[in-house]
């Protein structure tokens, strides 16, 4: 059986949403209060338009979403998808809620109401664009683990200690692994005697704490 | 109605009370004139500074303008020492939030929030939320005056 989405709220996010997750195979319905936008969404193929008030349990209940497998609050009000996600999680068994979020500070509110995942849109969005502003600096590709583990790209310049140091010769961390070496236009897992040269890119996997060390080891930075 | 409230408040009266009500409204701008008249500490916010203008002169308490879901005013509102929060603004889910901050984050003991829907307050019955709701509310009063009345007549009658 296809596993079952509702996504509630939102305009945008809920398009772009919608059909990719159509296209995985999903399930997907969507919840709108806004009579307009509910007719553009119907526009979507095979996407499932309600129209209320997500945060009303006799809306949720004419969208059959009994027993979901996922629910995601897309409104602009963090207020209306806490509610949202406590309606879905409580009243109507949906397994799994996913709340997005403006003000960062109530993440572990959030979190602590029994929501199962919170995202933050600003600080997501701040972060994606320091991302492709500093592209060629040091970036964090992405951090698992709440956050303890970090995956970060950092470019090896002509200055840099570890140039024309093979792997084994670098006083790295343990907690630290260098997953991946990006040369031109070529990658390759990096061994012992590898060689790093200018110009190389390293994909490095390490805990937060000792993430430092290891930039300063291979940067000088 | 407030004279029951006026003398179980005086039977209970702790020195260090201090309420804060959020939502500045009929109900909050009158529920605070009352408790300051009783000599509470009350503290009342809400996002829109006209919004006081409901409160009496004699009011004896804080205002405070701002998002009463956000953590930062409930901080400056000393929410910490609060003996007790009561949510009433007009949007239910606001109220929800404000109560859910008020008892899992600053573990307040007494938090009280008006809901205007009654479907939703079975999720709310576990936090620990007192609800109270004006639909119901006006319900039970009807019903009272409408089996009040044939009794009266029936004495009459007598």
């Amino acid at each position: 059986m296809k596993k079952r989405v509702f996504l509630i709220g939102g305009f945008n996010k809920t398009k772009f949403l919608a059909s990719s997750l159509i296209k995985k195979g999903y399930d997907v319905a969507a919840i709108n209060i806004d009579i307009e936008k509910c007719k553009e969404l119907t526009e979507i193929d095979n996407l499932r338009v309600y129209h209320g008030d997500g945060s009303k349990p006799f809306i949720l209940e004419d969208a059959n979403a009994y027993n979901a497998d996922i629910a995601i609050a897309l409104t602009d009000r963090d207020d209306d998808n806490l509610v949202i996600c406590e309606l879905c999680k409580k009243k109507f068994n949906i397994k799994k809620t996913v709340s997005t979020i403006y003000d960062p500070k109530k993440t572990e509110f959030f979190y602590r109401m029994g929501i199962d995942s919170v995202v933050c849109t600003v600080t997501a969005i701040a972060g994606i664009i320091q991302q492709q502003a500093f592209l060629d600096e040091i970036t964090t590709l992405a951090s698992v683990g709440n956050g303890s583990i970090n995956v970060t790209q950092i470019p090896v310049s002509h200055s840099a200690p570890a140039v024309e140091k093979k792997l084994r010769e670098l006083r790295l961390p343990k907690e630290v692994i260098i997953g991946c070496l990006l040369r031109g236009n070529k990658s390759m897992v990096p061994r012992g005697d590898t060689r790093i040269h200018a110009g190389d890119v390293l994909v490095l996997i390490s805990t937060e704490e000792h993430e430092m060390a290891a930039v300063r080891e291979l940067t000088g930075r | 109605m407030f004279s029951k409230l006026l003398t179980k408040k005086k039977k209970n009266k702790k020195k260090d009370s201090y309420i804060i009500i959020a939502g500045c409204g009929r109900l909050g701008a009158n529920l605070a004139n009352t408790l300051s008249a009783l000599g509470e500490n009350v503290i009342i916010i809400d996002q829109n500074q006209g919004s006081f203008r409901k409160l009496a002169p004699s009011f004896g308490g804080i205002t405070m303008t701002g998002d009463a879901t956000e953590i930062a005013v409930l901080d400056n509102a000393g929410i910490k020492k609060a003996t007790a929060v009561i949510s009433l603004t007009n949007k239910d889910n606001t109220n929800i939030m404000v109560a859910q901050l008020a008892k899992k984050m600053f573990n307040i003991e007494q938090v009280i929030a008006r809901l205007y829907d009654p479907e939703c307050e079975c999720v709310y019955r576990e936090f620990g939320i007192e609800t109270i709701c004006p639909a119901v509310l006006s319900m039970q009063e009807i019903d009272k005056l409408l089996t009040t009345i044939p009794l009266a007549s029936m004495e009459d009658e007598e």
